[in-house]
């Protein structure tokens, strides 16, 4: 039988036995058959026993107060912690994309209310049905095909045949369509500042008018007068040479696009 | 006045805020227990209580760097164990603690002389005998200490009076729990030579 080791004896005398040779019942067990380690374990206890903790007297309630006072003048204070700048700087930063957050946030808001108010308000409440939008009708007149036109309504106007109803009544429905057109064209002409144009225009204005607006259509009587006037005005030799003066100038504005005599509209 | 409401951790962080007083409750707090540990490890009331001071000192000083999810009381009482070893080295330098403690004692083989050990008790006239026997082993004690190293002694006194484990204790010393473990035998080897040596004398 192996003896134990003063270091085993000890560890068990302290709870401090590790291995399982050493564990506290393995030792236990030895010291009950064995009387040299126990003798030894005993001797080991009695000495360790004597060995008694010799304290001071104790102290006084106000030992710790006096330890304190004593040390007390010695010790800084501890600087209250600062907040570095990065810290500094990223609150800040964040306060502000904060402020700029809320300040959308509330403007969308409002946005959103004032324009709920515009469609529910009083105004909307009169006027309950959406307002049709205004069909503008934009007529582009182009000067040389008007004037083509015009100077054939012209001709077929001075050959006209009085007897004939079906020849007048397309006479007539074309003077309508051209009525229109010449009234854009005189204003356009009245712009430009080209009075020989806009006399021409109004003079077939006139005649376009009469054509058009007779109470009792185009008949015998109305076409020898109509004829008259445009003879006796020289409408029909007024109207080609402006269309050739136009023909002229898109000439001489070679390469531009017919559409560049064009002019605009309302009706 | 100091306020005691304060747990340990609320006074630690009062203390690293600017409240310089929270350090008192500390202090008021803990300087019984380390008053103990440093007067059984030096064996000496004056130095024990120089080194509640140094501890305590060191401790504020070190303040910032204290864990302070550990606990206070135990960080405080290993400050005051070191301390208490730079004291027992400090002392054994200039020949103070040593000769103080160890004055007492025969040395190992050596015939123990009756005067020199009434120096350390009220009976001047006693003998190892009369001291062991009348109860002032504690005298006796302390001059056995004087013999061991200070990492023995400390060991020793953490293991057998203070009840740590070798966890602890190997913390408090800055070694390893089982150095700790064999500083405590060889401590204990020792101790039982010199109190063999004075029954023998006796």
């Amino acid at each position: 039988m192996n003896h134990l080791l003063d270091e085993a004896l000890l560890a068990h005398f302290y709870g401090e036995s590790e291995s399982e040779t050493e564990s506290a019942f393995a030792v236990e067990s030895h010291l009950a058959k064995c009387a040299a380690c126990s003798a030894a374990y005993a001797a080991l206890r009695r000495d360790l026993a004597a060995m008694q903790a010799v304290d001071l007297p104790a102290r006084d309630a106000e030992y710790g107060e006096r330890v304190w006072r004593s040390i007390a003048p010695l010790l800084p204070a501890y600087e209250k912690p600062k907040k570095s700048w990065l810290q500094m700087g990223l609150w800040r930063g964040l306060s502000y994309a904060a402020g700029c957050a809320l300040l959308v946030a509330g403007s969308f808001a409002a946005g959103r209310l004032w324009e709920q108010r515009q469609q529910h308000g009083p105004v909307a409440a009169q006027n309950p049905q959406p307002k049709p939008a205004v069909k503008e009708h934009v007529v582009v007149v182009v000067l040389d095909d008007h004037l083509d036109r015009s100077e054939r309504l012209l001709v077929e106007l001075k050959h006209a045949d009085a007897g004939s109803e079906e020849t007048l009544q397309p006479l007539r429905d074309e003077a309508r369509a051209l009525l229109v057109a010449n009234r854009i064209c005189q204003k356009d002409a009245a712009v430009k500042d080209d009075p020989q144009l806009a006399t021409a225009l109004q003079r077939l204005d006139q005649l376009l008018d009469e054509m058009t607006n007779q109470p009792d259509g185009l008949n015998a009587a109305t076409l020898a007068q109509l004829q008259q006037e445009m003879n006796a005005n020289g409408l029909l030799f007024e109207v080609r040479v402006l269309r050739s003066r136009v023909a002229g100038q898109q000439a001489a504005r070679a390469g531009l696009p017919k559409r560049d005599n064009a002019v605009g509209g309302t009706i | 006045m100091l306020c005691m409401g304060k747990n340990d951790q609320q006074a630690v962080q009062a203390t690293l805020a600017g409240d310089k007083d929270a350090y008192g409750v500390l202090v008021v707090r803990h300087s019984p227990n380390l008053l103990r540990v440093a007067f059984r490890i030096t064996g000496n009331e004056a130095d024990a209580e120089d080194v509640v001071q140094e501890a305590l000192l060191r401790g504020y000083r070190k303040l910032a760097d204290f864990d302070q999810r550990a606990q206070f009381g135990t960080w405080i009482y290993r400050i005051a164990v070191r301390c208490a070893l730079d004291r027992i080295d400090a002392g054994r330098r200039d020949g103070r603690l040593n000769g103080r403690m160890e004055a007492n004692l025969p040395r190992v083989g050596e015939e123990s002389d009756p005067e020199q050990q009434s120096v350390q008790v009220a009976d001047e006239a006693a003998g190892p005998e009369r001291l062991l026997l009348s109860g002032e082993i504690g005298a006796l004690q302390q001059a056995a200490l004087g013999s061991l190293t200070p990492i023995e002694r400390a060991a020793f006194v953490l293991r057998h009076l203070e009840d740590r484990g070798s966890e602890e204790i190997g913390a408090a010393l800055g070694i390893a729990p089982n150095a700790a473990k064999q500083a405590v035998f060889r401590a204990v080897q020792k101790l039982r030579v010199r109190l063999a040596a004075l029954r023998v004398s006796a």
